[in-house]
């Protein structure tokens, strides 16, 4: 009950991160004239989904007491996102470089 | 069959999960902190546990002394509750308590023909059924008679106008449509403790799901004639109330047996409270109600089945899609309020049981089928045919269970549709065993690595948590 009573602090908590984040790179990205090509948004939406969705997972498979769900879905789904950023900032970089 | 003791749960309470939260780098390190196990000797040594005290906020003081002063040396002794006002004889005037008590009926008979939002007679019928077992004054028992609970008020002590029937009140029965008494239903039926509802009606096909020994008569109100073993139902339009009564998967989460004291038979006393709740709730209305108790009305599985509450899985029971297999009971009451009737589902389950067998393997009396297909079955004597399913041996879990193993629920805590429902990935599992069989071997792979439904660490017991973290009732509040 106090977990469901004191929740909404952790997603505000999370949305500013997200925000905050969101802003910091886009403001990045822009300095360097990098705007990212059809493809760099489709896996920098993907990996952000999917790292939301690693996070609920994680932090609900606590609550339900299944602490090996919790630690396997960061692995089964960290995997993925490391992937994803990789080639996002290589592709990103290669065209730095390039510029 | 003798299995290795494996991880199952942590104990860790969502207190502690909290605490750890708060303690930024946040969830690193998080699953590692779990409450250290070993049980207590005994009740002394449980109280002497720091958890055995009250952990109070931190703006709330203990104090020595209570904010109301007392003067101990002149406080009085009560008599008893027969002294208070609630007994017309310890008024100077016991003219005066009839006063307020025929105010109170005639102000209530008006509010309810006046049918004045949240005082009509639906909202009276349900504050009624609420009430039933206060006291026990009543002629409340906790199993009601097959024909509905038998309730009236005791005039001295409960209100005046408790348990009337629209025919005391002055008005005619409830009227609605189908669509609006199922709904009305539902309402009532999850404050009055049902998880979910669905409603059949009596046909020649579902009249078979009723037992043997119950006939239809020619008659205005059904009897019976426990005596003679005769149940009888008016042969008149009646429908089928199937409300299903959910189980602690908390407190199954402990002990060997996956049923730490008792949650699959609390449930069932919850349901018998439930089943006279909704017994009252539809007399309040002006209708009859046949069942009174979880055993009186014929295959409750069956029934399930047909409402749509879930599917026929592999261990014979009821699979719901929302609460996996632990459901206690549907619990089966027969009015004749015409209700709008659910549908059978159709959500995967069944095709995903063939793929899955884990409540077989899992079975510690070997009880349930490892056939691949459902099979024509019900040739042993306390079965019955007609269904192409799996048939249980039940012989072998009885056996189990109540040769010194009692209160099994493995088969019921260890089905993938078993879950609590924090994780949104069990609702994407959901979409893709119904939209994707294909998927279904894979999804059984994946419960099992991600450590669903082991066996639990005997070790641990729920005497450790704070018990401010245990859910009411055991019930957890995730599926709810």
């Amino acid at each position: 009950m106090r977990l469901v009573s004191w929740i909404w602090f952790w997603y505000v908590l999370v949305g500013f991160i997200m925000g905050g984040g969101a802003v910091l790179i886009w403001n990045v990205l822009k300095k360097a004239s990098l705007m990212p090509n059809w493809y760099e948004w489709i896996l920098l939406v993907l990996s952000f989904i999917t790292f939301m969705f690693m996070g609920q997972t994680f932090i609900a498979s606590f609550q339900e007491v299944e602490p090996r769900a919790a630690w396997l879905s960061l692995f089964f789904m960290g995997v993925p996102i490391l992937l994803m950023a990789v080639g996002l900032f290589r592709s990103l970089n290669k065209r730095y470089i390039g510029n | 069959m003798t299995k290795s003791k494996k991880e199952y749960h942590s104990t860790t309470s969502r207190r502690d999960f909290m605490k750890m939260l708060g303690v930024g780098a946040g969830a690193v390190g998080l699953g590692a902190a779990g409450v250290s196990a070993g049980g207590f000797k005994d009740l002394d040594e449980m109280m002497a546990s720091p958890l055995a005290e009250r952990h109070l906020p931190f703006w709330v003081k203990e104090v020595d002394e209570p904010t109301v002063k007392i003067d101990w040396d002149n406080f009085e002794m009560f008599p008893g509750p027969e002294g208070t006002l609630f007994n017309p004889a310890s008024w100077e005037n016991p003219k005066d308590y009839f006063d307020i008590y025929n105010r109170n009926i005639a102000s209530t008979k008006k509010n309810v023909q006046d049918n004045v939002p949240g005082l009509s007679l639906k909202d009276r019928a349900l504050a009624d059924a609420n009430c039933w077992g206060w006291g026990g004054r009543s002629g409340a028992d906790l199993s009601a008679p097959w024909a509905g609970a038998d309730v009236k008020a005791n005039p001295q002590w409960e209100h005046p106008t408790m348990y009337y029937t629209p025919e005391d009140y002055g008005v005619p029965k409830h009227e609605g449509t189908p669509e609006e008494n199922s709904r009305m239903l539902r309402t009532a039926g999850r404050i009055m403790g049902a998880a979910d509802m669905g409603f059949v009606k009596l046909d020649e096909k579902t009249k078979k799901l009723l037992w043997g020994k119950i006939t239809f008569e020619n008659v205005e109100k059904g009897y019976a004639e426990p005596e003679k073993n005769k149940f009888v139902l008016p042969d008149k339009d009646l429908w089928a109330v199937c409300s299903v009564i959910p189980q602690s998967l908390w407190m199954q989460q402990y002990t060997e047996r996956m049923s730490w004291a008792s949650s699959n038979t609390m449930s069932y006393s919850r349901a018998n409270i439930y089943a006279n709740r909704l017994s009252v709730f539809l007399r309040g209305l002006g209708y009859q109600a046949y069942g009174g108790n979880t055993e009186s009305i014929g295959r409750l599985v069956g029934f399930g089945v047909m409402s749509g509450m879930g599917e026929y899985g592999r261990a014979g029971i009821l699979v719901s899609p929302q609460y996996g297999t632990n459901i206690r009971t549907v619990l089966v009451t027969i009015t004749d309020m015409p209700m709008a009737v659910t549908k059978p589902i159709d959500a995967g389950i069944a095709k995903f049981c063939q793929a899955c067998k884990k409540c077989g393997e899992m079975c510690p009396s070997g009880a349930i089928s490892m056939e691949e297909k459902p099979f024509w079955g019900g040739d042993a004597a306390w079965q019955a045919k007609g269904i192409k399913g799996w048939y249980m041996d039940s012989k072998k879990c009885y056996d189990f269970m109540l040769g010194g193993e009692p209160d099994c629920s493995r088969c019921q805590t260890v089905c993938p549709f078993t879950k609590y429902d924090e994780a949104v990935l069990h609702d994407l599992i959901r979409i893709s065993i119904a939209k994707a069989p294909a998927l279904d071997s894979a999804i059984r792979k994946m419960d099992d690595v991600f450590g669903y439904g082991k066996e639990p660490d005997t070790k641990k017991t729920p005497w450790e948590i704070d018990p401010m973290d245990i859910p009411l009732y055991g019930l957890d509040n995730s599926r709810s």
